[in-house]
């Protein structure tokens, strides 16, 4: 089904560049991957056009790769005969300035996926009406699912992490912790020999 | 004559009746809530204390039971509430995530390290989430300090001995 769903909107839209991702040994689910320009009207042919009838946004989930960034679209239709869902992912390249068209006017329960998306990993939706934080306070700085984001050390004068309160010698231990495994390992394996 | 009288000290008869009319704060912030609920539910039944009359409003209750996960977002209010309550207010911090930040200690971004960094506490009941049973003992070591407390003294001291 995918296959096919493929092909047509390559069909139709040539420069969204659709391609089907199958999961390696039916591990995860299949997912389509198109470019970020043409989302729009993919949305919109996938909403009403298409055979399938996507009526269904289920979920919008922002992904940080480190070089870039990709948010997942599950879209689903509930037909009584026969039920499909597949996952629209689109890539996000700049990381600095991410922006990706909205599709809170296509699917209304876009509008707060799209701002927790926002508000975790900082992509700026276009045309989204009302893009505002959506579980952090306003006043927050930085976005926190980012991988380089570094956790504040005061919010409005509390202390986020108290030195009286943490365990310093536990906390290096954690972070030594792969190096004393593989040390470990090592003297293991030398017993072993 | 002997059975109509008791005799007490005012002090302490003043105690008795505080400790065993403390009137909690509707409010739970995670799951600790729900077994705050089941405490004050017919099973385990928060009224054979006296305390079991949640109060929809600060400015009418004297106990905040802090029950769940205290949220840098969340803190800011947690404080104002604790200072819309009147005086004397007592604070029972319930659960992991109260006491100390519970399972987001170590990377918890947006979590306060424990409620007693906003609001004094009082008592400290430990558990993930604590049972029924547990937040029952809290409540008696709260009423303990009560009763050991002296309100006629020229400076009233909270908690003596």
């Amino acid at each position: 089904m995918l296959d096919e769903l493929c092909q047509e909107i390559k069909l139709k839209f040539p420069a969204s560049q659709a391609v089907l991702h199958n999961p390696p040994e039916n591990v995860g689910s299949p997912s389509i991957e198109i470019e970020a320009k043409s989302l729009r009207e993919v949305a919109l042919y996938l909403r009403d056009d298409c055979k399938y009838k996507f009526s269904v946004l289920q979920v919008i989930s922002g992904v940080d790769y480190l070089e870039y960034f990709e948010v997942c679209y599950m879209l689903a239709n509930f037909d009584l005969a026969r039920s499909y869902e597949f996952i629209l992912k689109v890539k996000v390249s700049d990381r600095v300035n991410p922006v990706l068209d909205s599709v809170a006017d296509i699917w209304p329960a876009a509008n707060w996926q799209e701002r927790e998306c926002f508000d975790m990993l900082g992509i700026e939706f276009k045309g989204h009406p009302d893009l505002r934080r959506i579980l952090c306070p306003e006043d927050w700085q930085g976005f926190p699912l980012r991988k380089d984001y570094v956790a504040a050390k005061y919010y409005n004068g509390m202390q986020v992490y108290p030195d009286h309160k943490m365990n310093l010698e536990e906390r290096s231990f954690i972070i030594n912790s792969k190096s004393k495994q593989e040390e470990l390992q090592k003297q293991s394996l030398a017993k072993g020999l | 004559m002997q059975d109509g009288v008791v005799l007490t000290k005012v002090d302490e008869f003043l105690s008795w009746g505080r400790k065993n009319s403390l009137w909690p704060m509707t409010f739970g912030l995670a799951c600790c809530a729900i077994e705050m609920m089941a405490t004050g539910a017919n099973k385990y039944d928060l009224e054979r204390f006296g305390c079991g009359a949640f109060m929809a409003t600060p400015r009418r209750a004297d106990l905040m039971i802090v029950a769940g996960t205290v949220t840098l977002k969340m803190a800011t209010r947690v404080r104002t509430l604790w200072e819309q309550m009147a005086e004397p207010k007592y604070v029972i911090s319930m659960g992991s995530c109260a006491n100390k930040g519970g399972p987001y200690w170590q990377h918890g971004y947006h979590v306060l390290k424990g409620v007693d960094e906003v609001v004094p506490v009082d008592v400290y009941v430990p558990g993930c989430p604590p049972r029924p049973e547990a937040l029952i003992e809290g409540i008696m070591t709260l009423q303990k300090k009560i009763a050991s407390e002296r309100l006629l003294r020229k400076k009233w001291i909270k908690h003596v001995g």
